[in-house]
């Protein structure tokens, strides 16, 4: 049941800064504020995933007292620079499907995941990889993710199905286990390190 | 995130627009808005002139002598106060003024009166461990608080408002049932259902105006998802056909049927009462002499005619005419009924006599006794079984009375509410009482500062006493009940 439930994995690199870092707001150079949003079908874990990512350094015994709907989380870099994530959760439910582009508009990152016990999310994920290739902004940082890596025994989607669909379009892949936090930090970390970066002296108008 | 200190920080605004050097700020405010007045509505340029003019306004305040030495928390309430000033003003002219939009209203509108008939919590995904209809209603109550304000902000905090309630029942809900957060599966499917149940009027008037008029660099983060939510909302409502709430083809079609039935079914019994009655031609004249952002009270919650009518009128410039704004399709559900009598209330001289039969209407939790519960209980009796009778007389199904059947849970989901709520709540300051003595164009800072002066900002989550408040407010702009906002300022801090 819950995937908030085993202890977190603190062996990453990246610190995270605390939830409460407001920088006012603004992106500067050094400080990175971004959009992400999460799609993917209801089930693959899209929630436990963030609140992993969000709370599960902190206390990771306490019950949740947050809704994971709209989360965000400041991360800290190795070259001193943060970067703040605006998660966006989306609704799963097929029928909600057709509102996506609502929320993805305007995202500098999207995260797509899928369950690799489900090979029917799998296919929902290359749907959803498809369509932000072709509506979503052009420079937005793409990322597959097979959920549920814990699950061994019932894997039905070969990691190596993941990195191939990944290579060929171009974008970052990582299996996770948000019940078990592994690769959670890492997942975040790769996409701090992979968002362009407005220049030093920022002269150009985003 | 929506701070709680935009209402000071409109006073502060307008106390710095009274000094001597602040003359240019003022004469370059009152040009721009009178400016508006000189052209037909545009809603593209008409926003992007307001965007542009707040940006440039805030970067002159900023270099500004009169603001020197602010921190950026000082400067951003400049420009709360500033974009409430000015939208305030600007209101009647930008808010639905084109035809496309009104048109949009009224069918939205239709379609959540038909489909709130037979929608259940089922045929959006919604599982049975996270429903829960009687506090909805708190839910709704926020969303339907939206056509009292005129800022964007204050709009949009009902907004806030409405989707804080929900996620922190279904918080309530997860903790409870040992269900894991939740995440949007579950906050969608409330927050439209909520908004169907809630069916609050001009809702796409409402979000384009947000959207237009807010201060883009202050739509962004939660409450930029949130808002996004609200439009995600309008368009899967707009949308709705049986295929999208996994109905049968042939029921879809027999419940909107029914719905449209027993709809106009209704229109047509208020019709012969309003001719009758009389009443409702005294509020056609009351609204035609109006200008349209001298809203009365009721446009809180559309009732249904006389609303549409003015719409109508005021899209079309055409004249009122008795006969056609009791179209077949404008169609009152047992909340227009409610919102038809508030009008009357609003109209009506004597509203607070109506009152003196309820001993407790204005009664605070802390002026109660023990001995009390007794009396209390008889009252409650009756108005349960008066409400029942005639929801019953008028042939429509009647919905559980929601103050009493969930107060006790209300205050346990309040209480929890506010612990668990990081982001406060805040309760948007009500423009309602100072309207009356609002004139075009002149910045004439005193009347707002001092209007605003008795009401207090709200860090919780409101008490979901139902409409209390608004009931209040309503009676106070006549000047017939003098206790007010005893709730905000128990539940504050
Ligand atoms: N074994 C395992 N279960 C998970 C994992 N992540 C989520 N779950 C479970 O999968 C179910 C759905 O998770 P949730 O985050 O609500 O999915 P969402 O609909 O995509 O948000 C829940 O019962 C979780 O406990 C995981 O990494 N491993
Ligand atoms: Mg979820």
């Amino acid at each position: 049941m819950g995937c908030s439930a085993s202890l977190p994995d603190r062996s990453s690199s990246g610190r995270l800064v605390g939830p409460n870092s407001e920088n006012g707001g603004a992106s500067d150079a050094k400080n990175l504020r971004v959009k992400l949003v999460l799609l993917g079908d209801s089930g693959v874990g899209k929630s436990c995933i963030v609140l992993r990512f969000v709370r599960g350094q902190f206390d990771p015994t306490s019950k949740v007292t947050v809704g994971a709907s709209f989360l965000s989380q400041t991360i800290a870099l190795q070259d001193s620079t943060t970067v703040k994530f605006e998660i966006w959760d989306t609704a799963g439910q097929e029928r909600y499907a057709a509102l996506a582009p609502l929320y993805y508009r305007g995202a500098a990152v999207a995260v797509i995941v899928y369950d690799i016990t489900s090979p029917e999310s799998f296919n929902k994920a290359q749907y959803w990889v498809k369509e932000l290739q072709k509506h979503g902004s052009p420079d937005i940082v793409l990322a597959l993710v097979g959920n549920k890596a814990d699950l061994h025994e019932k894997r039905e989607v070969p990691v190596q199905d993941g990195i191939e669909y990944a290579e060929k379009n171009g974008m970052f892949f990582i299996e996770t286990s948000a019940k078990t936090a592994d690769n959670i930090n890492q997942l975040f970390e790769e996409i701090a390190k992979r968002l362009p970066r407005p220049a030093i002296s920022s002269t150009q108008n985003p | 995130m929506e701070n709680a200190d935009v209402f000071l920080g409109l006073q502060d605004f307008l106390e710095r627009m009274r000094q001597p050097t602040a003359a240019d700020f003022v004469k370059s405010i009152k040009s721009f808005i009178v400016s508006f007045s000189n052209n037909a509505p545009d809603p593209e340029r008409d926003s992007a002139a307001v965007q542009d003019f707040f940006a440039q306004m805030e970067m002159d305040f900023r270099a500004h002598p009169l603001w020197a030495g602010c921190s950026e928390e000082e400067l951003d309430s400049a420009g709360e106060g500033l974009e409430k000033y000015v939208m305030t003003k600007l209101f009647p002219r930008v808010f639905a003024s084109v035809p496309d939009d009104v048109k949009l209203d009224d069918q939205l509108y239709e379609k959540m009166a038909l489909v709130q008939q037979f929608i259940r919590p089922e045929n959006l995904d919604i599982k049975p461990t996270f429903q829960n209809e009687t506090s909805w209603l708190l839910a709704q109550k926020e969303l339907q608080k939206i056509n009292m304000y005129k800022a964007p902000r204050d709009k949009l905090v009902c907004i806030l408002n409405c989707c804080k309630v929900i996620n922190n029942l279904l918080l309530n809900a997860s903790v409870a049932s040992n269900e894991n957060p939740p995440g949007a599966d579950e906050f969608l499917p409330v927050l439209i259902y909520v908004t169907l149940k809630a069916n609050p009027p001009q809702l796409h008037s409402n979000l384009l105006y947000i959207q237009r008029y807010r201060r883009q660099s202050r739509l962004v983060g939660e409450t930029a998802y949130f808002f996004t939510n609200m439009l995600s909302v309008e368009s899967f409502i707009s949308n709705i056909d049986a295929k999208s709430i996994s109905m049968d083809e042939t029921e879809f079609e027999k419940n909107m049927e029914t719905a449209r039935a027993l709809l106009s079914g209704l229109s047509t019994d208020l019709d012969s009462q309003y001719n009758q009655s009389g009443q409702y031609a005294g509020y056609v004249h009351r609204s035609e002499s109006m200008e349209p952002r001298h809203q009365p009270l009721n446009a809180n919650k559309d009732s249904a005619q006389p609303k549409s009518s003015e719409r109508k009128s005021r899209a079309k410039n055409i004249p009122y005419g008795a006969k056609d704004n009791l179209s077949f399709s404008k169609i009152p559900s047992l909340s227009d009924l409610e919102d038809k009598g508030a009008t009357i209330l609003v109209n009506d001289d004597k509203a607070s006599q109506v009152f003196r039969e309820y001993p407790y209407l204005f009664a605070h939790v802390g002026d109660l006794t023990l001995n009390d519960v007794e009396d209390l209980l008889n009252n409650y009796k009756q108005l349960v079984f008066k409400y029942v009778c005639l929801s019953k007389g008028l042939g429509v199904a009647a919905p559980s009375l929601p103050v009493s059947s969930s107060q006790t849970e209300f205050h346990q989901h309040a209480e929890t509410a506010k612990k668990q709520d990081h982001s406060r709540a805040i309760e948007p300051n009500d423009e309602v009482s100072n309207d009356s003595n609002r004139n075009d164009g002149s910045l004439e800072p005193n009347d707002e500062a001092s209007n605003d002066t008795n009401r207090k900002d709200d860090g919780s989550i409101k008490e979901p006493l139902i409409d209390l408040d608004n009931l209040q407010s309503l009676l106070s702009q006549d000047q017939a009940v003098a206790p007010q906002g005893g709730k905000h300022e128990e539940s504050s801090q």
